[in-house]
C-alpha cells in the first residue's frame, strides 16, 4: 500500500446557492491512478479541480473544508496557486494546446516556473517531456509547427506533455479521453500505466472499462457526494452500495 | 394543399426572397456608384491646375538690390514691380484699363511665384527667364472647361477681352496644365487656385495621432481588465452598460464637452489639433473598448486554463496567452476607431477648427484644420474652384478611409488564430 498523497476531510463546494460536493471524504494514494466516476454533473470534475484550485477561475465558486497535499492545507486562502499548480499539473477534456509551437507549449511551463535557465537545458526537458508522453518519435522533426496542426490524439498527449513539463508530483486528467477516438485513447491508457510509476494521476472518466483498465482504485460519486471508493477491482466486482452496482452494470447514469 | 403544391410554394417563396437580396444589394450597388461618380466627376479636375507660360525680366533698377545678394535681402526685395512690368506685356492691351483686366488673370500668388523663383536661381539678375505661372481661379475653370463661355457677359466672371487674351494665349500654346502641387502642399487660401489641403492633412495627422496616443492604450488596459480582471458584479455591468451607451453618443456632444471643459475651463489652445485629438480620443475610446472586449472574450477559455494549470499566474495567463491572440482583433477595431475619428467633423467644429487657418501648423499646438473640416469649408464657398477643391478633398479623405479599413482587415485575416 502507497502512501496518502492527497486527503480530502469534509470537502464542501457550492456554486453560488448550489452545494455541488457533499463532505467528500477521499484519500488519494502516492504513484497510483485514482479513477472517479458517476453519472454527468455528479461532482468528480469539480472535486478534482479543488485540488489544483482551478475553481478559483469561478467567481461564485465557494470551497469549504479540508484538502491536504503532504499534510499542506490547499485549501489555504494564503496558498500560493501558482507553485501549487506547478506540483500539481492538469490535462482537460478537450485537448487545449496552445496556438504556439510544439516546442513553445511544453517550454512555457519551465520557462515561467525558471526552470530551465539556458537554450539547452529547455532543449532537454521539452525532448524528456515528450518522451514521457510517447510523443517524441512523432514530433521530433518538427518542434516548430503549431501545435494546433497535430492530430486530437496527439493533441492530448502535447497537453500531457506540457503538464509533465514543470515536473509535478499529481497530474489531473479531467475525461481526458472523451474526445478522441479509441486508438487515440489506448494510446493515452498505455502512457498513464507508465506514467503512474512516478506520479500520483487521478482520472475522470465516463469509461467504466478505462477505469478498470487504468486505476488501482475508483470512487463513485453521485449527486455530489462520493458514495462509494475502494480497490477498483472491488468496486467493480462487488461493490458495497447498491448504487454504485447499478450504476456499473448500467442500470441509472 | 396537395404536398406538390406546398413543395411548389416553399420554391417560390425561396426565389423571392434571393430577388429581394439580389435587387438591394444592386440598389446599394447603385448608390455608390453614383456618390463616386459624382465625386470624382467634380474633384478629379483639382488635381491640376492650369499655368500660363510667362517670360520674366528681372530689372535690377526695379528691383533695388545687387548682384550675389543675400537670402536675406532677395526676401526683402519687392517683386511687385517686376511682376507688374513683366505681366502687362503678356498681351499687348491698349490702356490703364485693360491692363488691369490682364493683370486679372493671373493667381494672387504671382508675386511670390516670381520671387521663388529668382530665390532658386539668383545668378538671373538682368536676365529673362520663362516661368510657369499660376493661372486666376475663373481662367483656371475656364480652361478646364467647367465654366461656360457662351452667356452674356454681364452673367460672366470673365470680361470680353479677357476671353480674347485667354483665346490668344491658347493660340500660342502659352497655356497649359501643370500637377496642381499647391493642392497638398499649400495651407488654405481665399483664392481657390492657390488654396490646398496641406493644412488640414498636418492638422488632421496630428489630431489622429494625439487621439491613437491618448485612446489605444486607455481602451485597450480598460478592455483587459474588465474583460479578465474585473469581478463580476452589478458595478462592473453598470460600467459595461454605459460604455456601450457612450459608443452611441452623438459625436457633437463630445464636442460640446471638450468647449466647456477643454477651452472653457482647462483654457488650452482652441482650434487646435491637442484640443480636437483629446475630443476624438473621449469619443473614439468607448468604440475602441467594445472590439477589444469582444475579440479577448473570442479567446477561448480553454487557453486560459491551460495556461493556469501549468502554473502560470493570473496576469500570465493573460499577458503571455489572451492578449498576443486577441491583438489583431484590437489593432483591426482601433484603426476602425480612428477612421471613424478621422471623418468626424461636428465636433471639430465646435471646438473652433473651423476656423480660416492659412498657415501650416507645425505642432499640434497650433491653430489647423482638418480634412472633414476643411470638406465643409470649401462646400460653402461659391467659387468653381472651391466645389472642385471639396470633392478632391473628399477623394483623399474617402482613400485614406479605404487605406485604413484594408489594414484592418489585412490584419484580422493575416494574423488571427482561428479555433475549430
Amino acid at each position: 500500500m502507497n502512501n496518502i498523497k492527497i486527503k480530502s476531510k469534509n470537502l464542501n463546494v457550492y456554486y453560488g446557492d448550489k452545494q455541488a460536493l457533499f463532505d467528500v471524504n477521499l484519500d488519494l494514494n502516492e504513484k497510483e491512478v485514482t479513477a472517479l466516476i458517476g453519472p454527468s454533473g455528479c461532482g468528480k470534475s469539480t472535486f478534482i479541480r479543488c485540488i489544483n484550485r482551478m475553481n478559483d477561475v469561478i467567481d461564485i465558486c465557494k470551497v469549504t473544508g479540508n484538502i491536504e497535499m503532504d499534510g499542506m492545507n490547499i485549501n489555504d486562502k494564503d496558498l500560493d496557486v501558482v507553485s501549487l499548480r506547478e506540483r500539481v499539473g492538469m490535462v482537460f477534456q478537450k485537448p487545449n494546446p496552445f496556438p504556439k509551437s510544439i516546442y513553445d507549449n511544453i517550454s512555457y511551463g519551465p520557462k515561467i516556473h525558471g526552470k530551465g535557465e539556458t537554450k539547452s537545458e529547455l532543449d532537454q526537458i521539452v525532448e524528456n517531456s515528450l518522451k514521457k508522453s510517447a510523443l517524441w518519435e512523432e514530433v521530433k522533426d518538427r518542434l516548430d509547427e503549431p501545435g494546433t496542426s497535430l492530430s486530437g490524439g496527439q493533441q492530448q498527449r502535447l497537453c500531457i506533455a506540457r503538464a509533465i513539463s514543470v515536473n509535478p508530483e499529481v497530474i489531473l486528467m479531467d475525461e481526458p479521453c472523451s474526445a478522441l477516438d479509441p486508438i487515440a485513447t489506448a494510446k493515452i491508457e498505455e502512457l498513464i500505466d507508465e506514467l503512474k510509476k512516478t506520479y500520483t494521476i487521478v482520472i475522470v472518466t465516463h469509461s467504466m472499462a478505462q477505469a478498470v483498465r487504468v486505476s488501482q482504485k475508483t470512487g463513485f460519486f453521485h449527486l455530489g457526494k462520493l458514495i462509494e471508493v475502494g480497490n477498483t477491482e472491488k468496486i467493480f466486482k462487488n461493490p458495497d452500495n447498491k448504487m454504485t452496482q447499478d450504476y456499473i452494470t448500467g442500470r441509472f447514469g | 394543399m396537395t404536398k406538390e403544391e406546398r413543395l411548389k410554394k416553399r420554391h417560390r417563396a425561396e426565389k423571392r426572397f434571393r430577388f429581394y437580396g439580389l435587387a438591394s444589394i444592386l440598389v446599394a450597388l447603385l448608390f455608390v456608384v453614383i456618390l463616386v461618380q459624382n465625386i470624382f466627376s467634380k474633384g478629379s479636375s483639382a488635381f491640376k491646375k492650369t499655368v500660363i507660360t510667362t517670360e520674366i525680366f528681372f530689372d535690377q533698377d526695379l528691383l533695388e538690390i545687387q548682384n550675389g545678394a543675400s537670402q536675406e535681402e532677395i526676401m526683402e526685395a519687392d517683386f511687385y514691380d517686376v511682376m507688374i512690368e513683366n505681366l502687362i506685356k503678356a498681351y499687348p492691351a491698349k490702356d490703364r484699363a485693360e491692363e488691369d483686366e490682364l493683370l486679372k488673370l493671373f493667381s494672387g500668388d504671382a508675386e511670390i511665384e516670381i520671387k521663388k523663383a529668382f530665390l532658386k536661381d539668383n545668378n538671373s539678375l538682368g536676365k529673362t527667364i520663362t516661368l510657369d505661372l499660376t493661372a486666376s481661379d475663373d481662367i483656371d475653370q475656364l480652361h478646364k472647361g467647367n465654366y461656360p463661355r457662351d452667356l452674356p457677359e454681364e452673367r460672366r466672371r470673365i470680361s470680353d477681352f479677357q476671353l480674347v487674351i485667354y483665346d490668344y494665349f491658347v493660340e500660342n500654346k502659352k497655356i497649359s496644365k501643370n500637377f496642381n502641387n499647391y493642392f497638398f502642399k499649400n495651407g488654405d487660401s481665399r483664392d481657390p487656385e492657390i488654396a490646398g489641403i496641406g493644412g488640414a492633412l498636418v492638422g488632421s495627422f496630428y489630431s489622429i495621432l494625439i487621439c491613437l496616443l491618448l485612446a489605444f492604450p486607455v481602451a485597450v488596459l480598460a478592455s483587459i481588465y474588465l474583460e479578465e480582471f474585473a469581478p463580476k458584479n452589478k458595478i462592473t455591468d453598470f460600467i459595461e452598460i454605459n460604455i456601450n451607451n457612450l459608443a452611441a453618443v452623438p459625436s457633437i456632444v463630445y464636442g460640446l464637452l471638450a468647449l466647456q471643459i477643454l477651452l472653457a475651463t482647462i483654457q488650452l489652445p482652441r482650434s487646435t489639433p491637442l484640443v480636437a485629438g483629446i475630443t476624438l480620443a473621449l469619443m473614439t475610446l468607448p468604440r475602441i473598448i467594445i472590439p477589444c472586449r469582444a475579440s479577448l472574450k473570442a479567446v477561448p477559455p480553454s487557453i486560459r486554463e491551460g495556461a493556469l494549470a501549468v502554473g502560470a499566474s493570473k496576469f500570465q495567463s493573460v499577458f503571455h496567452h489572451v492578449v498576443p491572440l486577441a491583438l489583431p482583433g484590437t489593432l483591426s477595431g482601433t484603426i476602425i476607431g480612428l477612421a471613424q475619428a478621422l471623418g468626424e467633423t461636428a465636433p471639430l467644429i465646435l471646438i473652433g477648427m473651423v476656423a480660416f487657418v492659412v498657415d501650416i501648423p507645425s505642432s499640434p499646438v497650433d491653430p489647423s484644420s482638418s480634412l472633414p473640416v476643411q470638406v465643409y469649408l470649401w462646400s460653402e464657398s461659391a467659387e468653381r474652384g472651391f466645389v472642385e477643391k471639396t470633392s478632391a478633398t473628399i477623394m483623399m479623405l474617402l482613400s485614406f478611409l479605404i487605406v485604413m479599413n484594408f489594414i484592418a482587415v489585412y490584419l484580422r485575416q493575416k494574423f488571427e488564430k482561428r479555433w475549430n
